[in-house]
């Protein structure tokens, strides 16, 4: 009897890709040449001899690989490999190996290894797979921006054909009919003036009798909506069914980058939340509308299972909750009539942000153009009512707090919001500050931007530079840390007791929308989505890039952590909730978590010295 | 089992006496690696079936080993045999789960202690609760030898209650079985138990402590015990 018969390594590498694909003997025989190291935190780093190449199987612990210049290429757990790229190449590696957490590491000899690759197809291709993404990741460690092919810049055509807006329109479309496309891009100096469309030419030259010989600024369409290109291609479908177009001109800063057009949407793929999104919009009364919500939580497990990016789930889900929204308002006004005045539907706290999970609550208010009669009162009030019952119905509970339009408390004209604003600003008591920083999460969702934006201007305005309050939300947004001495604790009760879970909501993302929050108000930025936020900051430097960048990582990581553990919570039945248990994560995740949390007290740090001027 | 200081004069003197060749020479190899750093040693973990916990009464069922050097194991050379023992497994077979009819083509014990003694040959024994196996290995020695050789080895569990005494002063009971030992360190979980994933257990557990201990450059007499 030999080593290929022990049961736990045979389970192990017989569940392991690529040794999965591997006949019984041939794993019999991969079993019989490993050797079994183990490496420990004390000694720093694996010691990879040059002469001496081995493929490096993880079978505990954790491990992180960074280059000669120490920038960090992966990182390794359970079931993951190294060592495999000086196999491949026969080049002697610059790559380091740092040893996280004690782990045994299973060696697999050269000679071993070739004759896997002969035998199996799918065992070598794993590896060169492999090899040429650790290459792809040699210039900076991008893990988590794998997912892109649901943005913008991923399925647009690129290099779009453009004329300058003084060429003819006849030029324009022999140009389009060579190309054979649909569209073309206008532009003034270099700059994007408009877009030029098969139905432009229809109806602004042919049915208009315009003479071909003309500039095409007279027949383009001026100003066209556009999107950037790192937008979530549902972005793009939104703006289009929303304005019933089919082309959107693609902006990086502002250089047009491309078009993408409805086909190459529904090319792309066959959407699942767009889909809702179409049907919220087919809706003809309340009780139906209802009926679709339900299908809501099962677009969050398909989200999360799909292993989306925790950001874009939030932002697809706020998404569909603003189509709720409207579709509950419009709906609601074809009962009560055209409204009195211009009115504007505000979410705020985690839609507002555009990061709602399961089981929002909802908060919201009405934003009114002026003071209402009597007459516009009633309306609104029933108006409000109606859509936050909607809502409720819909899934998203009345909030525990009342900040609901349906309160009158919270549905104003725009001068008394500007008032309670001002009073929040101008003597900021912190407990009161404490409830309102979900007002500074403010989004509009049905009704003009223009009202909208006399609120926003007018509130930023206040805030920025203004130290007093500053000092206040800045404190506020203090009294809660991330748990690190947690996990000093967790490494001694390994052994014993039930750990309690941690809160990653309230410990977590919640501190980081508050430090994105505060410096966003000192900033006057007008964004209120957490990772817009930061990406703004970062842009006009009051956050260095780098913490800028680790920030939004921090965010996006605790948050895929929250949204997975609830995954797996509805899988097994219990309720969901924000609470993860420690136990469940392998010493890797563990690590990152721990990383994570640690980017969150530097970045308090740095906002308790900019704010409160103390250590 | 013997104290460490009196290794050396124990092993010359009892190699002098014994009259089997085989185990002489394998007492005078062993003797040798006692001043080496332990990183330097050829140790062979070993763990056994038996029939019961009486070395007098019991039989031994199963050897396996698993070679290890220079803090790696080797698993090519990890090997099992199986021991013909007179009678039936009885009711042990609920423990080792080893059948009267897998021992069909097993080893005689002469075969199988010889095969033991070239394996142990050059290397130091590594074993949870060492002094058990070894006196079954005693045992087996005087039956085929009519003579026994004390033999060098490495006890994971007593290194494990020498580490755990020295910052608690009572051990609970159960935790210095391999499994609890193992998840201490973070090992995996093995749910099989048959002798040669045991021997790889206990090999993974001493490279764990060893390093946990900072122990490798140590020489082997430091921590090594002599069986009787």
């Amino acid at each position: 009897m030999d080593a290929s018969e022990i049961e736990p390594l045979n389970q192990f590498l017989s569940q392991l890709v690529p040794f999965d694909s591997l006949s019984g003997s041939e794993l019999g025989e991969s079993i019989r040449k490993l050797s079994v190291g183990y490496y420990s935190k004390a000694m720093g780093h694996v010691p990879l001899d040059p002469a001496n190449p081995q493929l490096y199987i993880v079978r505990s612990g954790a491990f992180e690989v960074r280059d000669g210049e120490g920038e960090l290429l992966d990182r390794l757990g359970e079931g993951d490999f190294f060592g495999f790229p000086s196999l491949l190449s026969g080049e002697a590696t610059t790559n380091k190996v740092a040893i996280l957490e004690d782990g045994l590491v299973y060696h697999l000899d050269p000679d071993t290894f070739n004759y896997l690759r002969r035998q199996s197809r799918e065992f070598d291709r794993f590896f060169n797979r492999a090899f040429a993404k650790r290459l792809r990741h040699q210039a900076r460690f991008k893990a988590k921006e794998l997912t892109t092919t649901s943005r913008v810049s991923s399925v647009m055509a690129s290099s779009p054909l453009k004329i300058d807006c003084n060429d003819s329109i006849q030029t324009a479309a022999r140009m389009m009919r060579d190309a054979r496309v649909s569209s073309l891009l206008v532009t003034d100096n270099g700059k994007l003036c408009g877009i030029l469309t098969d139905r432009d030419l229809r109806n602004r030259v042919l049915a208009e009798g315009l003479d071909g010989r003309l500039p095409v600024h007279q027949a383009m369409t001026r100003q066209p909506v556009t999107i950037h290109a790192a937008a979530l291609v549902f972005e793009a479908m939104l703006a289009m069914s929303e304005r019933n177009i089919h082309h959107l001109p693609v902006l990086d800063g502002d250089e047009p980058v491309g078009v993408i057009s409805s086909t190459d949407i529904l090319r792309s793929q066959g959407s699942q939340p767009l889909m809702l999104i179409g049907e919220i919009e087919r809706q003809r009364d309340v009780p139906s509308l209802i009926g679709v919500s339900k299908k809501i939580p099962e677009l969050l497990q398909s989200l999360i299972s799909a292993d989306a990016r925790a950001e874009e789930i939030g932002r697809v889900l706020t998404s569909v909750t603003d189509a709720l929204t409207r579709r509950l308002i419009v709906l609601n006004q074809q009962i009560l009539g055209e409204a009195p005045m211009a009115f504007c539907w505000l979410a705020f706290g985690s839609q507002g942000r555009q990061d709602q999970a399961a089981c929002s609550d909802q908060d919201n208010g009405l934003l009114l153009a002026h003071e209402p009669d009597d007459h516009a009162a009633g309306y609104f009030d029933a108006l409000s009512h109606a859509v936050c019952r909607g809502l409720d119905e819909c899934g998203y509970r009345f909030c525990p707090g009342d900040i609901m339009a349906q309160n009158p408390s919270w549905r104003m004209s725009l001068d008394k919001w500007q008032q309670v604003f001002d009073k929040w600003v101008k003597s900021p008591e912190p407990k009161a500050l404490m409830h309102a920083s979900i007002f500074f999460d403010m989004r509009p969702v049905f009704g003009p931007q223009t009202l909208f934006d006399a609120l926003q201007d007018k509130v930023l305005a206040g805030t920025k530079d203004n130290d007093i309050f500053l000092a206040g939300m800045a404190g506020n947004s203090l009294k809660e840390a991330p748990p690190l001495g947690f996990f000093r604790k967790f490494v001694l009760e390994r052994d014993g007791s039930e750990v309690k879970g941690i809160d990653l909501k309230h410990k977590g993302n919640a501190l980081i929308n508050d430090i994105a929050r505060v410096y966003a108000l000192s900033a006057g930025i007008k964004e209120v989505n957490t990772a817009k936020r930061i990406r703004a900051l970062m842009e006009l430097g009051v956050i260095g890039r780098k913490d800028a960048l680790n920030l939004a990582d921090a965010q996006e990581f605790i948050a895929h952590m929250r949204l997975a553990n609830q995954g797996r919570q509805h899988e097994q039945g219990i309720s969901v909730s924000n609470y993860l248990k420690p136990q469940q994560l392998s010493s890797l995740v563990r690590h990152q978590l721990r990383d994570a949390f640690k980017v969150v007290h530097d970045a308090q740090s740095g906002l308790r010295l900019k704010f409160l001027r103390s250590f | 089992m013997v104290s460490s200081t009196l290794i050396r004069p124990r092993l010359w003197w009892k190699s002098r006496r014994l009259n089997e060749p085989l185990l002489a020479e394998l007492l005078v190899s062993q003797r040798k690696l006692l001043s080496l750093p332990l990183i330097e040693v050829p140790l062979l973990a070993i763990d056994m079936e038996m029939t019961g916990l009486n070395p007098l009464e019991d039989q031994i069922l199963a050897i396996a080993v698993a070679p290890l050097q220079g803090g790696m194991i080797k698993l090519s050379e990890a090997q099992e045999v199986r021991v013909a023992i007179a009678g039936s497994v009885g009711q042990s077979a609920a423990i080792h789960g080893i059948t009267d009819r897998e021992l069909k083509d097993a080893m005689s014990l002469d075969e199988a202690m010889r095969w033991l003694i070239s394996r142990l040959h050059g290397h130091i024994a590594v074993a949870h609760h060492a002094p058990l196996d070894l006196r079954f290995v005693g045992q087996g020695m005087a039956q085929v030898f009519k003579e026994s050789a004390p033999l060098l080895a490495l006890d994971t569990l007593q290194l494990e209650r020498a580490r755990l005494l020295r910052c608690q002063d009572v051990i609970k009971e159960g935790s210095l079985r391999l499994g609890a030992c193992r998840e201490r360190y973070g090992l995996p979980v093995y749910h099989a138990h048959n002798a040669l994933t045991d021997a790889l257990a206990c090999a993974e557990l001493l490279l764990a402590q060893l390093a946990a201990m900072g122990a490798w450059q140590q020489p082997l007499s430091s921590l090594a015990m002599l069986s009787d």
